[in-house]
């Protein structure tokens, strides 16, 4: 994990995906979080999360 | 504005990534070179993002969008006259100097190529200079919180000041550009949505064109006089001013840009590094420079029904400052406004990070090391730099106070930077083209250089700034006024320059080899393919800039 940790495509990947589970799950639940933007842009991150944290490790590779 | 639990939430996730890179990254420091410099082992995609990442502070966001609503299109002159040329002349032909000279420091490279009082002035202005930035970095962001969310502003200094403290400290210039990537990322992304929306609010870029005088929508068709273009200036002082000396001053000789080319794993991939860096930032006019010009059609007569509204000024005009900040509450509904608060956080920390980092290494390498204690262990010098990472942001909190209390010193502190930065670039074409230039040529040049932007400022007025001698010429904008300072303080540099090296004695040429074009084996990529190699790349993009000049003429 501490491997991982240290590609740092991984790590931007792993903030993106959350911040998008934050703008999507957020959406679910809350009245105040129901607007098309938050989802188009939360699908948005979640989909550049996912590629930057699992196909960049071959660049960052120290 | 009224952040909800989303909002927070988001930016406390971003305060918990920035300071877990400050922790993996400790592990790894094990010297001063780690600590300072990343002992040249930075993959060329972080270093690229991270050259335009130090320069995507609080400045470049909100000052870009600020002039996008204030002078129209012509805003993308810093990007497409100015930094694209710069950053592939840097790539090209000033990078195998300055890496292959093994120079920890632009400081170190002026004392090899001249002599040590040249170093000596360089890293002293230059410290003063990323300090105080900082710290007015570190104004900024909590005068802007505070103004948008009513956030206390000592909370906000300590919060951002202490964060940006662990984070250096603890994983040192390493750390800062992995953050600055990271933040790059945040900052386009981020904003990238309030672009989409906001543009499509306005009816696209036609409606745009026919809402606003036709002087805010073309770059170059209004310049050939300087009453006829919202800037004041003519396409002459714009491409000498802005293209030449100020671009090419920043872009190839501010320390904070080139330390992140100087971590490149290699020769070719430290000159790749600013060429790959122009990449984005040829298309960075549509995150920074455009939603300041739909701010501006959003509130014309026709648009009214949108409801834009942006807050005036001390004046009573419409303060351009607070474009950005007004278009993400307009525009960005719970959620996304905490993507969009933690952008502008995000802009504010890289610039101030950055100017930490480089102000560390000038201080520790160039300063305390040459002046002060020579020869000492190198775990004393990485103790020393972490003690001056400490020292430099408390210098900048106590920066950030000094502007709250004195608001005119931001202006003021400005100006001074434009003084030492606008001659320098003259010193190293100088000293990389000419082996003639000596070490008295250079560091009277600098003196004369700087000593004639203070005149020039002294003897011009623009916006009731400047003219403090005498008020001998008008010029019409602050922006033309600048240019015209960087100019002759450039002009006034070259020449005495070379009057005084001409009058002084050289140094061998057999202490030069690497250090001047003329007496340096070029590196050679012919076995690497053409997309590997810095000068094709380079011809590339300027080809490309030069098309999106003639499609927004």
């Amino acid at each position: 994990m501490y491997k991982r940790l240290n590609n740092l495509g991984f790590v931007i990947g792993t903030f993106f995906v959350i911040i998008s589970l934050i703008l999507l799950i957020g959406g679910l639940f809350s009245e105040s979080l129901d607007n098309t933007l938050d989802y188009y842009t939360g699908f948005s991150f979640l989909i550049f999360g996912f590629c930057m944290a699992f196909f960049n490790r071959k660049n960052d590779q120290q | 504005m009224a952040l909800h639990i989303a909002d927070y939430l988001i930016i406390i996730v971003y305060f918990l990534f920035v300071l877990g890179v400050g922790f993996i990254i400790k592990r790894r420091i094990k010297s001063s070179n780690d600590f300072l410099t990343s002992g040249r082992n930075i993959p060329l995609w972080i270093t690229s993002l991270a050259f335009i990442s130090a320069n995507l502070g609080a400045q470049e966001v909100l000052g870009m969008v600020a002039s996008g609503a204030k002078y129209g299109i012509m805003t993308v002159h810093f990007y497409w006259v100015g930094a694209i040329f710069a950053m592939v002349f840097l790539g090209v032909f000033m990078m195998p100097f300055y890496y292959g000279s093994k120079a920890r420091s632009v400081p170190e490279f002026l004392k090899l190529r001249f002599d040590e009082k040249t170093r000596g002035l360089n890293a002293i202005s230059f410290a003063a200079m990323t300090v105080f930035s900082s710290g007015i970095s570190l104004y900024a962001l909590a005068k802007l919180l505070e103004v948008i969310l009513h956030w206390d502003f000592d909370v906000s200094i300590a919060m951002a000041a202490g964060i940006v403290m662990i984070y250096t400290f603890l994983g040192g210039l390493t750390s800062a550009v992995y953050n600055e990537v990271l933040q790059f990322f945040l900052i386009v992304l981020g904003l990238s949505p309030l672009v989409i929306v906001a543009l499509h609010d306005a009816g696209g870029w036609a409606n745009i064109k026919t809402l606003l005088q036709p002087q805010f929508t073309h770059a170059w068709k209004y310049m050939g006089h300087a009453d006829t273009n919202p800037m004041g200036i003519n396409f002459m002082s714009l491409i000498f001013g802005l293209g030449f000396v100020m671009s090419f001053g920043y872009w190839c000789t501010d320390f904070l840009v080139v330390q992140r080319a100087m971590m490149a794993k290699n020769m070719s991939a430290a000159q790749r590094t600013p060429i790959i860096a122009a990449i984005p930032k040829m298309f960075m006019p549509l995150i920074v420079v455009l939603p300041g010009v739909i701010a501006l059609a959003l509130l014309q007569p026709a648009l009214a029904s949108k409801g834009f509204t942006m807050p005036a000024d001390a004046n009573g005009g419409i303060d351009y400052t607070m474009a950005l900040p007004s278009l993400i509450a307009h525009y960005y509904p719970t959620g996304l406004l905490g993507v969009g608060i933690t952008a502008l956080i995000a802009s504010f920390m890289s610039g101030m990070a950055g100017n930490v980092t480089a102000f560390n290494s000038v201080f520790t390498y160039d300063i305390y090391q040459s002046y002060f204690v020579k020869h000492k262990s190198d775990r004393h010098y990485l103790i020393f730099g972490k003690m001056v990472t400490v020292a430099g942001i408390l210098l900048s909190i106590a920066t950030a106070y000094i502007a709250k209390s004195f608001n005119n010193i931001n202006d003021f502190l400005q100006l001074v930077f434009s003084f030492v930065n606008g001659p320098l670039f003259a010193t190293f074409l100088l000293g990389m083209f000419w082996k003639r230039t000596t070490g008295h040529g250079a560091f009277a040049g600098l003196l004369a250089g700087t000593i004639a932007a203070a005149l020039t400022h002294g003897l011009t007025l623009a916006e009731g700034k400047g003219g403090w001698i005498y008020p001998l010429y008008e010029i019409h904008s602050g922006m033309g006024q600048a240019f015209i300072v960087a100019s002759v303080s450039w002009i006034v540099n070259f020449v005495t320059t070379i009057i005084v090296s001409l009058l002084t004695k050289p140094k061998p040429e057999n202490e030069l080899v690497g250090l001047v074009y003329s007496l340096t084996v070029k590196p050679s990529y012919k076995q690497e393919k053409w997309y590997l190699r810095a000068a094709p790349l380079g011809l590339i993009l300027i080809i490309v800039t030069i098309i999106l000049n003639l499609i927004f003429f």
